[in-house]
């Protein structure tokens, strides 16, 4: 007989505590997994990357967050490499169990991930650029690829500088040959030479005997697509001291390397889908928004950074349009948003990558780039033709 | 041809400074000390502090060779010292070191590469063709520091005494000379040597936590077909680097990166001696 | 190559019954079957990888810390069974004969791969720093090789997204740990058992196993062979279970991280490495996302402190705090060994008539300098000849050329009728002669009958998985050990003994190895008056009764005359005189060489 009273109250308490712990899963933030080489090769641009990351949720979170659930972030140190990217990926997906993974990699880093993403069945975007062809079911990519960064360099020597013959020099790993590979196909398709293409291995320092060679060949040009970070630095003092003083197109050193090369780097051509100094209003809102967010520790936003701060606005587009969280509803939402970014207007339509504003600059004497040229919408090409 | 030629000397002449200090530890102490490209690196950022200072390049290189030394000074107390019998220990023990001066300078340097203005700039006519000043610069203190190693080795009192100790400590102890002191003072001048090296290799690279690192190798298989000798190693130096160069130029630069390696270590297989008097 | 540090007091465990280290297996088999489906998956996944990279670890230990070879190159092996799995499954697909095929091409790769480093580092004679400088040249090489492939090799990116076998992680979960499982019982076996102790023996005195008749080199080859092939079955399985490759599994960087985990763990101990290996791979996961520069300057600062002042890592130090938490029930002392005699191998008197020694104008000069010139002499069965002579007469570098065929400049040296040429020690050793060093070698950290076990390694090898009881020595050897009192002490380990008993058992070692001509390098140095004679009394025991050749060097004139047959007289490299005790110790050139001895003999006759 009393236990009835009892049994009343244990089940009110047993009714008052789910509607408590629903409350509380209604309230769980999203996760947005960064998995970026905090330690490592990228470790330098690193730090960008995520400040870029930090400004985007902090924004979205300041209007409602996704779908009413605030934003928040997961930041794994993948290493910059395979062995830290699969511990990386593993933590964000098994532990932390992460909506979404959204950030850029080394690509010896994004193969390690991959796998663990098609097991964990969680979308990602990927925002560095790369060599291309890289696909996968639960993958975007929101950054270039050598078919869009090519061209503006080659069909600006050729014009500018009636340039006929060129010599491509290059580290030897997978991107330095993709990127030279289809340099080398597209500066024969539109009838130049090339008189040369020579790589160094991804540490090496002495550029001498390929600096020789080149002065020998006597090229109009000279294309480059060294490693980041130190390989550049070497190659343009090496080829200033042997007084090299060719057309020179970099395709694989950003603004801030360019800055810090100092006088050697003057009359380098650049080329990306993103300068500091682009001249519209997004970008002019985003960087006075960063300038605002991290004052005096702001690293300079770039190529690699940006794009990740456009990746998180789309990934919100592709929830709200799907109306869901659930990643077979995700997938096919991201190739049908789009996103006006400081870089222009994204949008991930064609094979899982993007047509992008692309932007032909010069380093000058005080270390900026001057925008020289722009290219509007220059097509990714087929990436993977086997997705759709 | 002559390019090809001033090449091979003026590569002989930066592997043969930067591996000076190497060889000076092996020949005395018979171990491989794997933290010199962690004192290259320091060579390096001490060139990087100058130039933060606001002073010319030229100051660079005693201010390398005065942290090196010091640094030479803890690194043998701390870690050398201790492991005398078990040299394949130091090697171990080495390594981590460079590991920890990598880490400690990333973590006040940060990751970046750090650029470090040449003094010399340009190339300049030579022998009707045009290379690189700073290049041919570099083959004229290679001979310095030979010479001055020489003197050093043979001229003076410590260096009478340490080629005592390189022939037999066991006699040299029983003669009186601290062998010792005499480990010590060398190791803090392979040190030295070394951080020198790192400063002087600035102009031609650029400085990062781990520009050391791609030296070790190549430095260290120098210096074992050297033995002890700096004139094995000037050998050494032309005609192993000699051949990086050839096969660079005419093969491909990925395979005249293996080139010192792999070519020093069938030498040893065939004549452990290396380029050394038997 | 003896390092002092390193003669590690590892501990033996009490009973030599296989059936403890399997049980302790079959118990990890059953935790890992339940850990599969009772773990998170995230915690799966990361064990995955650290029980195949403590299986690698596993390797490294046994070269290392057991044999002495440090190689930085298990982690090329590693990446040779795991490309080989990748560079197929993406070229040619999947299926269950193509990686049956990959796996066949990555442990044969690997195995000619090592057989290569092998040749390169292994010889007699070669210094263990080259060895070093091979293994660590060859991941360096085959990254190299890597990068070069293009999209072949998928370069620096590696190669990902292959098919691969399909069944669930916890699945290979199990099959991980299971390899892990198998091999950490199959080397533990193999240490604890009679031929482990070889390994210990080679790292403690190379020099001595080889002077024992073990061909050091073609061993350390062969270890190096099976280890490589069981890290490229590791790399394989990795392969497998990741799906996907990259050049820093093959790299010397990984490569140098596996020798710091075994440093960190505890070299030379089998768990030590495998749980550090774990530990830090584990805890990598997740800490290093918190302090990404502070992790690498921890570790490598713990590295550096373990290699200067802990080198035995931290398992001794666990082990110790286990082992006086947990009192031992058990009494803790091992069994004793116990001698027996064994049968004769050999004929006694197979030859009489030939030689047993026989040199014919042996020279040795460094450079200009002629430390031997126009040696020639025979030696007997049955005789006790003493080579005597000034300091710097050439008397040990004599015996040198004796015992080693490389040592001599020219001329020939035959033992037992055969003609040594260039042979190494280890096979002047089968032809019949025993060397006797100067100052006693034997292996510190071993015990009397496991150091003479090692020298009846040629002889009867012993068993690789279990220790026996018995030891069969020869004749000789025992009666050396029963004059001496070392047979009531199997069980002492060498460094306790004192220095004649150290001279003893080098001597009942080289016995043991049934030799008909020995070489003895001053053996009375350092003895009491009261051993000298015990000594003295062996020696002709050996010639007389046993009729063995023995070569004596010896500075005591009074020792030499009562026990020699024959006296040869070395002066400035060359035999001044050789006869009869008698006439030589009585010759003025005698008197003339030893001038201030003259009186000792002269009272002595």
């Amino acid at each position: 007989m009393k236990a009835i009273p009892t049994l009343i109250r244990q089940a009110g308490t047993l009714v008052m505590l789910a509607m408590a712990s629903h409350a509380v899963l209604a309230a769980d933030p999203v996760k947005i997994g960064v998995p970026v080489g905090l330690s490592g090769a990228n470790s330098v641009v690193a730090p960008s990357v995520v400040q870029a990351a930090q400004l985007a949720v902090d924004e979205i979170n300041a209007k409602g967050g996704i779908l009413g659930r605030q934003v928040s972030l997961e930041v794994a140190d993948d290493g910059s490499g395979a062995a830290g990217a699969q511990k990386a990926f593993d933590s964000l997906i098994f532990d932390k169990k992460v909506n979404a993974l959204i950030s850029m990699e080394t690509s010896a880093a994004r193969n390690a991930g991959l796998p663990i993403v098609t097991r964990g069945k969680v979308p990602f975007i990927y925002t560095s650029f790369y060599e291309g062809r890289s696909c996968n079911r639960y993958m975007y990519v929101d950054a270039w690829v050598p078919d869009q960064q090519v061209a503006p360099i080659v069909d600006y020597f050729v014009k500018q500088y009636h340039a006929k013959t060129f010599f491509l020099i290059g580290s030897d790993y997978a991107f330095g040959r993709g990127m030279l590979d289809f340099t080398k196909t597209y500066i024969e398709k539109q009838g130049g030479k090339v008189v040369g293409n020579e790589y160094l291995p991804m540490d090496g320092s002495d550029w001498t005997p390929i600096i020789s060679k080149l002065q020998g060949a006597k090229p109009d040009a000279i294309i480059t697509s060294t490693a980041g970070g130190a390989p550049n630095v070497t190659l343009t003092k090496q080829l200033r001291a042997a007084g090299v003083r060719v057309p020179y197109g970099n395709l694989a050193v950003d603004e801030g390397t360019a800055k810090s090369m100092g006088v050697d780097a003057e009359g380098i051509y650049i080329s990306g889908s993103y300068v500091t100094n682009i001249d519209t209003p997004a970008n002019k809102t985003f960087m006075a928004a960063m300038q605002k967010r991290f004052g005096s520790d702001l690293k300079t936003p770039n190529d690699l950074s940006v794009p990740e701060y456009e990746a998180i606005y789309l990934y919100k587009a592709a929830v709200e349009k799907s109306g869901s969280f659930d990643t077979a509803k995700v997938i096919p939402a991201l190739a049908q948003v789009s996103f006006d970014g400081p870089r222009g207007t994204i949008q991930m339509s064609k094979q899982r990558h993007t047509p992008l504003t692309m932007y032909l600059g010069q380093v000058q004497a005080n270390g900026s780039v001057k925008v020289i040229q722009s290219f509007k919408n220059v097509d990714p090409g087929a990436q993977c033709p086997a997705l759709k | 041809m002559l390019n090809l030629g001033l090449d091979i000397a003026t590569t002989a002449a930066i592997l043969f400074i930067v591996s000076a200090g190497l060889l000076m530890v092996f020949g005395v102490m018979k171990i491989i000390n794997f933290s010199h490209g962690a004192f290259l690196t320091v060579g390096g950022y001490a060139s990087v502090i100058v130039a933060h200072a606001g002073l010319g390049w030229w100051w660079s290189v005693p201010c390398a060779l005065a942290v090196g030394f010091v640094l030479g000074m803890l690194v043998e107390r701390f870690i050398v010292r201790p492991l005398y019998a078990r040299p394949l220990d130091a090697i171990l023990a080495t390594w981590g070191l460079g590991i920890i001066v990598g880490q400690i300078i990333t973590l006040i340097f940060g990751r970046g590469v750090q650029m470090v203005a040449s003094p010399v700039d340009g190339a300049v006519p030579f022998l009707g063709t045009q290379y690189s000043a700073y290049r041919l610069i570099l083959v004229g203190v290679a001979v310095l520091v030979a010479l001055a190693l020489g003197w050093l080795v043979n001229g003076t009192r410590l260096g009478l005494q340490t080629r005592a100790v390189i022939m037999n400590e066991a006699l040299a102890r029983g003669l009186g000379i601290s062998s010792a002191r005499v480990r010590f003072m060398t190791f803090c001048t392979g040190a030295a040597l070394a951080s020198t090296a790192g400063c002087l290799i600035t102009p031609l690279a650029s400085v990062d936590p781990n520009m050391g690192v791609p030296w070790i190798v190549g430095a260290f298989m120098l210096v074992l077909v050297s033995g002890s000798s700096l004139v094995s190693l000037a050998v050494a130096s032309l005609v192993l680097g000699g051949a990086q160069v050839l096969v660079s130029t005419f093969v491909n630069p990925v395979l005249g990166g293996l080139t010192i390696a792999v070519l020093a270590a069938v030498l040893l297989r065939f004549r452990p001696e290396g380029f050394a008097r038997g | 190559m003896a390092e002092p540090v390193s003669t590690l007091p590892l501990a033996r465990s009490a009973s030599s019954s296989w059936k403890g280290p399997v049980a302790i297996g079959i118990l990890a088999l059953v935790i890992l079957a339940v850990g599969s489906v009772s773990l998170p998956t995230f915690l799966v996944n990361n064990m995955i990888r650290a029980f195949l990279y403590a299986a690698v670890a596993l390797t490294v230990d046994v070269l290392w810390g057991y044999t002495g070879i440090l190689t930085f190159g298990q982690s090329a092996f590693f990446g040779i069974g795991a490309y080989a799995a990748g560079l197929i499954f993406t070229h040619e697909g999947f299926s269950w004969s193509l990686a049956a095929a990959a796996l066949a091409a990555g442990l044969g790769v690997s195995w000619v791969v090592s057989r290569a480093v092998g040749w390169l580092a292994f010889y007699h004679g070669a210094s263990p720093l080259y060895a070093s400088v091979v293994t660590l040249v060859l991941p360096i090489v085959l990254v190299q090789g890597i990068y070069s492939g293009g999209e072949f090799t998928g370069s620096s990116s590696g190669l990902s997204g292959f098919d691969s076998i399909d069944i669930p992680l916890e699945a290979w979960f199990f099959i991980a740990g299971a390899l892990l499982t198998v091999l950490a019982v199959t080397a533990w076996l193999f240490v604890r058992s009679d031929a482990g102790r070889l390994l210990v023996a080679i790292r403690e005195n190379e020099s001595r196993c080889e002077y024992l008749g073990i061909d050091v080199s073609r061993y350390k080859a062969r270890l190096m062979d099976i280890c490589a092939v069981i890290a490229a079955f590791a790399g394989f399985l990795f392969a497998c279970v990741q799906m996907v490759v990259a050049p820093e599994y093959a790299g010397f960087v990984f490569g140098t991280e596996l020798v710091i985990w075994v440093a960190l763990g505890g070299r030379g101990s089998l768990i030590g490495p495998i749980v550090g290996a774990m530990l830090i791979d584990v805890g990598s996961a997740y800490l290093s996302g918190n302090l990404p520069y502070i992790w690498t300057l921890l570790v490598g600062v713990a590295f550096v402190v373990v290699i200067v002042a802990m080198p035995r890592g931290l398992a001794p130090v666990v082990a110790s705090a286990v082992r006086r938490a947990v009192p031992r029930r058990r009494g803790t002392a091992p069994r004793p060994v116990a001698f027996l005699a064994a049968k004769p191998r050999e004929k006694a008197d197979a030859d009489a008539t030939r030689p047993a020694l026989s040199l014919t104008n042996v020279q040795k000069h460094f450079g200009s300098l002629k430390v031997l010139d126009g040696i020639s002499f025979d030696a007997h069965a049955g005789e006790l000849l003493s080579l005597i002579g000034p300091n710097g007469a050439g008397k040990s570098t004599l015996m040198r050329c004796i015992a080693d065929g490389a040592e001599r400049s020219s001329g020939r040296v035959t033992i037992g009728g055969t003609d040594i040429g260039k042979l190494a020690p280890y096979d002047c050793v089968a032809l019949g002669v025993g060397r006797k060093f100067q100052t006693a070698t034997v292996f510190e950290s071993m015990s009397v009958a496991e150091a003479l076990r090692i020298a009846r390694h040629r002889v009867s090898p012993p068993s690789k998985w279990k220790r026996d009881a018995t030891l069969e020595l020869p004749q000789p050897a025992l009666d050396v050990l029963r004059l001496t009192g070392l047979d009531r002490i199997p069980e002492r380990e060498c460094r306790y003994l004192s220095h004649g008993q150290k001279q003893a058992l080098e001597l009942a070692m080289v016995l043991a190895l049934e030799p008909r001509t020995v070489l003895l390098d001053e053996p009375t140095a350092g003895l009491t008056k009261q051993e000298r004679t015990q000594i003295g009394e062996i020696f002709v025991a050996l010639s007389s009764q046993y009729r063995m050749c023995l070569l004596l060097v010896e500075h005591d004139l009074e020792f030499v005359q009562q026990i020699s047959s024959r006296i040869i007289v070395l002066h400035q490299g060359r035999i001044v005189m050789d006869g009869g005790v008698h006439d030589v110790v009585h010759s003025d050139l005698v008197r003339a060489v030893y001038a201030g001895e003259t009186h000792a003999a002269e009272n002595a006759a």
